[in-house]
Formats: C-alpha cells, sequence, structure tokens
C-alpha cells in the first residue's frame, strides 16, 4: 500500500500551532466567561429612574434573599423616588468570579455584599472605591463594631462598609453532657480536652468534639484563645507566630485529640466526613463551634437537638472567636454614585439592619445590638462573643496565606510532618503570601 | 456574456482557498492566536485586572516564581505521570477495541456507539459521576470493596493522593478511549486487506502481522493520535478541579489547576500566565520533537 506522507515542515507547523491553541485555549478559556448580560445601570435608557445592579450571595433557601428583595429594597425605593435596584443573587462560589469578570469587563454592579475576606484582595487589585473622603462613611465607621471594621481596610484606607457580622460559639449537647456525669459546658480549653474525651463513645460513633477543618476560620479561635496566631499585627510576617508558642500548643493539643479518636472525621475533611453542622443534632458530635445560622436549622428538626450555646473556652489569652460576615463595596467606576452611596447608607440603616437581623444576618452597627437580642434572644451569646472576636489576617495574600497553612496543619494531622516542620513550613509560604501586602 | 479572462480565473482559483479559510483564520487569530501573545504579554507585569490600573513591568520575575514554586514541580510531575498512564493506555485499548469491532461483528455499530459515548458527555458530569462512584459514604467502588473484603469499607480515595491521583488517571482514560478508538477504527477500515492477507498467506503470525504490516501501515494515524493525547494530557483540568481540588494539600494538583487557583483565588495574574506559557512553550517543544522523531525512524 502506498502511504501518502505529508511534508514535515507542514506536519511540524500543524502540529506547532494546534499545540499552541489547545494550550492558549485552556489558559484563556476560564477568563471569557464574563457576564455581558450583566447590564449595570448605566445602560438603563429611563431618563428619570436609575436602576442599580446590587450584588449578593444571600441565601435562597431560607428567608436572607427574599427579606432584601420584598421588605429592605422595596422601603429604600419607597424612600428614594427614581432609584430602582435590582438585587441580583449569585450562589457564594460564583460570585468572586462574576464580579472579577464584570469589573475586568468595565462593567461592574453598582455595589456588592462582598466577603470580608475578599475586601483587601478586591482593593488591592484597584477595583475598589475608597471610602474614607465620602462625608457619609466616618459616621457610619464610629458606630461599626471594631471587629468586623477591621476587615474594611487595606493599607489603613477603608474600601468598604461593615454590614453584617457573624462569629462561632461552643454548641454543646445537653444530654450527652448528663450521659457523661458533666454539669455544663467547658469554660476553659483544658476543660474541653478532658470533657471531649469524656464524651467520646468509640462504641456510638460519638466524638467529644467536631472541628469542621484544617482551615483558618475553624481552628483560630483555639489557636488564638491559646495565644497563638497567624501574622504579626500589621499583616506582614508569619514567622515568629504561626510557628511558635500558643500556635504550636495549641495545634499540637489539637492533634493529640485527634490521635485519642476524640474529634471526628469533619477535622480531615473529604466525602467521608460529616460535617458538624449535620453530625451534632445526629448525635455524632457532642461539641462543635458553629454561627448563629445554625439555631434556624435546628429549630426546624423534629425533634430539635437538646443542645446549648456556650462561649469559646478559654485559654490563656481569653476567649477569642473568628470575626465572619459580609461587607459592602463599590467598584471605582460603577455608574450612578450618588445613588449607590445612598443605597449604601440605607444598608446599614436602622431599618435595614434590623430587618435582615431577624433573618439571620447580624449587624455590624454596634448600637443595634440591643435591638437585635430583644427580637432574637439567641444572638446574645453571639454578641457577647463578638466583643473579643478577632479579624483573620487583613491581606489581600490571606486566600493563599489560609491555604498554606490548612495543608501543613492537614500534613500534621496526616502525620506527614511534625507539628514544628508543618508550622514552620506554613510560616514559610506565608510570608510569601503576605509580601504583595 | 463576455467570458472572463484567464488571468481573472486564475486569480479566482488563486484566491478561493484563501477566501474559504478566512473565516476560520480570523477566528483562530482572535480566539487563540491573540489570547496567548497577549497572556505572555501578562506573564512580564504585575497585572491587575481592573482597566487602567497600574501594572507595573517585572520582567521575568514571574517565571523566576514559577521555577521555584515546590507545588509547580508537584503539579508537573503529576501533569507528566498523567500523560505516561493516560495516553498509552488510551492508544493500547483503542486499537485493541478498534481491531476486534474491525471485523464485522454482530452489533458493530451498537458497540462503535457504547464505546464512543464517554467523548462526547461533559468532562463535568463525568467528574461528577465519578467522584460519586468513589465517595467514602455510600460509593459504588466501596461496596465492591466491602464485598470482597467481608466488612465495610469506607476507603476515602479522593482524599488521599495516589487513590486519588488513580481515579484521575481512571477518568482520563474512560472519557478518552473513544477517541482514539474511533480514528484507529477509520486507519484499520481504510488499509488494504490485501496486505494482511498476503501476510497471513506467507505465514505471518497475529503479533508479527501487527508489528509488520498493520501498525507501520496506519503509522501516520499512530503518530497523530498519540501527538494530540499528549497535547490533551498536558491539559488535564477539570476532573482534577472537580474531584480532588487539587488535594490533599497540593499533591494531587496538575498544572493547569494551579494555574487557575493562582489566577482566579489568588489573584496572581501575571504567575498563572508565566505558568501557562511555560506549558505552551514545553508542549509545542514536546510535539515538534516527537513528530521529528518519529519521523526519522519510519520503521520503529
Amino acid at each position: 500500500m502506498a502511504l501518502r506522507r505529508n511534508r514535515p515542515g507542514l506536519a511540524v507547523c500543524a502540529i506547532g500551532c494546534a499545540a499552541l491553541a489547545l494550550t492558549a485555549c485552556s489558559s484563556s478559556s476560564s477568563s471569557s466567561s464574563s457576564e455581558s448580560s450583566e447590564s449595570s445601570a448605566s445602560s438603563s435608557s429611563a431618563a428619570k429612574t436609575v436602576t442599580l445592579q446590587f450584588w449578593s450571595a444571600y441565601n435562597t433557601t431560607d428567608a436572607e434573599a427574599s427579606t432584601m428583595a420584598n421588605v429592605v429594597i422595596p422601603q429604600f425605593e419607597r424612600e428614594n423616588p427614581g432609584i430602582k435596584v435590582d438585587s441580583v443573587v449569585y450562589p457564594y462560589a460564583d460570585l468572586l468570579q462574576k464580579f472579577l469578570a464584570a469589573a475586568a469587563a468595565g462593567d461592574p454592579p453598582n455595589i456588592m455584599r462582598s466577603d470580608i475576606i475578599w475586601v483587601p484582595q478586591l482593593a488591592s487589585q484597584g477595583v475598589l472605591l475608597p471610602l474614607g473622603n465620602l462625608p457619609w462613611y466616618s459616621p457610619i465607621a464610629a458606630s461599626a463594631l471594631p471587629g468586623p471594621l477591621a476587615t474594611t481596610k487595606w493599607q489603613g484606607q477603608p474600601y468598604a462598609l461593615p454590614l453584617d457580622t457573624n462569629t462561632q460559639a461552643l454548641f454543646w449537647n445537653k444530654s450527652d453532657f448528663k450521659a457523661a456525669g458533666l454539669s455544663g459546658p467547658p469554660t476553659t480549653l483544658a476543660q474541653l480536652y478532658a470533657d471531649a474525651a469524656k464524651l467520646t463513645i468509640k462504641s456510638k460513633q460519638q466524638f467529644g468534639l467536631g472541628v469542621d477543618g484544617t482551615d483558618i476560620w475553624n481552628v483560630a479561635p483555639y489557636i488564638w484563645s491559646n495565644g497563638g496566631g497567624f501574622t504579626n499585627a500589621s499583616y506582614t510576617s508569619a514567622t515568629g507566630v504561626m510557628s511558635d508558642g500558643g500556635t504550636m500548643a495549641e495545634v499540637t493539643a489539637l492533634d493529640n485529640l485527634l490521635k485519642a479518636g476524640d474529634i471526628g472525621s469533619d477535622f480531615r475533611g473529604g466525602s467521608g466526613a460529616v460535617s458538624g453542622e449535620t453530625g451534632f443534632p445526629k448525635g455524632e458530635y457532642a461539641m462543635y463551634l458553629d454561627g448563629p445560622w445554625a439555631v434556624p436549622t435546628y429549630t426546624a428538626l423534629q425533634p430539635p437537638p437538646d443542645y446549648g450555646i456556650a462561649p469559646v473556652p478559654s485559654g490563656t489569652a481569653g476567649s477569642i472567636s473568628t470575626v465572619g460576615g459580609e461587607d459592602l463595596v463599590i467598584p471605582k467606576n460603577a455608574a450612578n454614585l450618588a445613588a449607590t452611596e445612598k443605597f449604601a447608607q440605607f444598608l446599614d440603616s436602622q431599618f435595614a439592619q434590623l430587618a435582615m437581623a431577624k433573618v439571620g444576618q447580624m449587624s455590624a452597627i454596634a448600637t443595634y445590638g440591643p435591638q437585635e437580642v430583644s427580637a432574637t434572644p439567641y444572638y446574645s451569646i453571639f454578641v457577647q462573643q463578638l466583643k473579643t472576636a478577632e479579624a483573620r489576617p487583613v491581606s489581600p495574600g490571606y486566600t493563599k496565606l489560609d491555604t498554606d497553612f490548612s495543608n501543613e496543619l492537614a500534613m500534621i494531622i496526616d502525620g506527614k510532618v511534625s507539628v514544628s516542620a508543618g508550622l514552620s513550613a506554613a510560616a514559610q509560604q506565608s510570608n510569601t503570601a503576605l509580601s504583595g501586602s | 456574456m463576455a467570458r472572463p479572462s484567464a488571468a481573472a480565473a486564475r486569480g479566482r482559483r488563486i484566491a478561493t482557498p484563501y477566501l474559504l479559510l478566512l473565516p476560520a483564520a480570523a477566528m483562530y487569530a482572535v480566539f487563540t492566536v491573540y489570547p496567548l501573545f497577549r497572556q505572555l504579554d501578562i506573564s512580564f507585569y504585575n497585572w491587575h485586572i481592573f482597566p487602567g490600573a497600574s501594572n507595573p513591568f517585572t520582567g521575568l520575575s514571574n517565571y523566576g516564581q514559577v521555577i521555584h514554586d515546590p507545588v509547580v514541580r508537584t503539579a508537573a510531575f503529576n501533569t507528566l505521570l498523567y500523560a505516561v498512564i493516560t495516553v498509552p493506555a488510551q492508544m493500547l485499548l483503542g486499537l485493541v477495541g478498534a481491531a476486534m469491532l474491525t471485523d464485522r461483528l454482530p452489533g458493530r455499530a451498537l458497540w462503535r456507539a457504547l464505546i464512543f459515548i464517554p467523548v462526547v458527555t461533559s468532562w463535568v458530569i463525568v467528574s461528577y459521576i465519578f467522584a460519586y462512584l468513589f465517595n467514602a459514604q455510600d460509593g459504588l467502588a466501596n461496596s465492591v470493596a466491602s464485598l470482597f473484603a467481608g466488612h465495610a469499607v469506607h476507603i476515602d480515595w479522593l482524599a488521599q493522593t495516589w487513590t486519588g491521583n488513580g481515579v484521575i488517571w481512571l477518568v482520563g482514560i474512560w472519557k478518552g478511549v473513544g477517541w482514539s478508538f474511533v480514528i484507529f477504527l477509520a486507519a484499520l477500515d481504510g488499509m488494504p486487506r490485501e496486505l494482511v492477507e498476503a501476510g497471513r498467506i506467507d505465514g505471518a503470525s497475529e503479533p508479527v502481522l501487527w508489528r509488520k504490516v498493520i501498525i507501520p501501515s496506519i503509522r501516520p494515524t499512530v503518530v497523530f493520535v498519540l501527538v494530540l493525547l499528549i497535547i490533551g494530557a498536558s491539559q488535564v483540568f477539570t476532573q482534577v478541579y472537580l474531584m480532588t481540588q487539587g488535594g490533599p494539600y497540593d499533591s494531587t494538583q496538575v498544572l493547569f489547576t494551579w494555574a487557575y487557583q493562582q489566577a482566579f483565588t489568588n489573584f496572581e495574574f501575571s504567575y498563572a500566565a508565566a505558568l501557562a506559557s511555560l506549558i505552551a512553550v514545553i508542549v509545542l517543544a514536546l510535539s515538534v520533537a516527537e513528530v521529528q522523531v518519529l519521523r526519522r525512524n519510519p520503521g520503529g
């Protein structure tokens, strides 16, 4: 058979082009997903009515998104004729990338409810409008809780408004405690470890403590309370903080608890892990840390679990939990800035804050604390915990730092590295992440 | 009507192929060549995504970071291993399947369709199905393992380095084998049967027939499949991103998941551009070298 052979030069050229095409497609395909359909207010053709795009990741399975759309926004529109607000809700996992793509295309929303950890990242990209010189900013900042306020700044300049906040406290199963002969929740970390051992019943697949992962959100309350930490105060270095003293002692304590079988599957993660919120009402975990959003979930269960909520047990540094929540950010080149500023102020007003507090969004404004606790009594423990709660490192490199720490802690509990070597490596990698700050 | 002149007809004959190529060439230029050079451009700056933001020139520093990044070494090793495992497996299984279905077997069309279905199924769907099959709680893999073990088995396949990598390879082979099968089937169907028959008359055994007659006859197809599979393997992404997210502790990371994570999680766009540019150069060099070597040694 006469096999036809192509000229080698042409074949090489064709293969080369194919290689380049395929690699270029692969590397560029992700960035081509801009949402051109999400037009901002600038495209509105109405002469007198301004329509603002408000992007968020409010939960649509409970009353968060509907309260914003049906209670808060209509009230704002009544008070501000000529301004309409279009609430666009994305899944949490998609929101940041949608925003990035829209901002890169020069067509961002007017305002976005951003996870607090995204603020320095977005600010460092030059995407956000600095708010410090706006006349209405200072009064709102002055009334905000210090923890949430700390999450709004990058290089000393505010780029966001605190909107809602939360933190974690200790959920404890009263029936399990009673069965173990324990009278109440632990108040110190030493008691927590001892109680976790007493509450673990291997034959029942009951673990004394649930820790929902190796990332900073889940382990920081233990580490901070024990006098440890992740970076220095200026968020420029992890050396001497992440790899020393209280951090090392607490990681060792958690590692020992896991090795003793007193911490459940959630610490290692993976598809076999049962999260604290799933395992706690089923009796798999006798204690774990969680936020205020767990309470409505448990109230809806039949029968609801018999549980209490207590402050994070104190260590040498006290009872310190992690600040969570969301901030409001305004893109630098967003259209209709005056109307957007009005809406931003309204979202931090008493009406909006208390309306959203009723559906699980605790206010970041300190002055509304008593009113929200009076309307939602179980907030009291979280409001108390927020007074000492700390913000995770406010740095554009936080996401990478968190991944570095989490990976090294996972290696430590898997026995791949020692506590000392793992935390030293984490600190070294984190320094690289922080170097861009 | 006046007849067109010979020169005009000649001009039209020369221009026609270029005009026909123009739409594809334009698409290629806009969606491939431009992004490629833009990516290369970004890799030399500390690039920010926001239009108008300051983007300082950093020279080769992003490339330096890529080269010294230990995760890149792990990701490069995993990508190489993925190619070494999945490319020969896809070629071998595709060739065996094609050889079996070249003869007029009953239900040939049905078998062809069944083998090809994974190729046209979405990577996302396939990845989620495999993640479910290898779930530690109630996955099929553990159910089968439990039958053999005689007790409940809860292996967390995707949360461990080598089992996680194994599932990633399995998905790649299962999803890709149908493509090489169809290409080989076409090549075998197009091969003159008298060559094989002459070999049989001369007393050649089946292995000898394959080695001396069939494979050399479909050699251009083998080269084509090999090169495209290697390029495809260098781009492994979706199943890693969806099934293991590169974990545990970056041990199943591959080059493009790491580039993606750097760009869209850590906002290190220039670093990601540098990494993607290096991958492009390496794949280009590999592909060219491969074609050259195979053409210089047509017999072996």
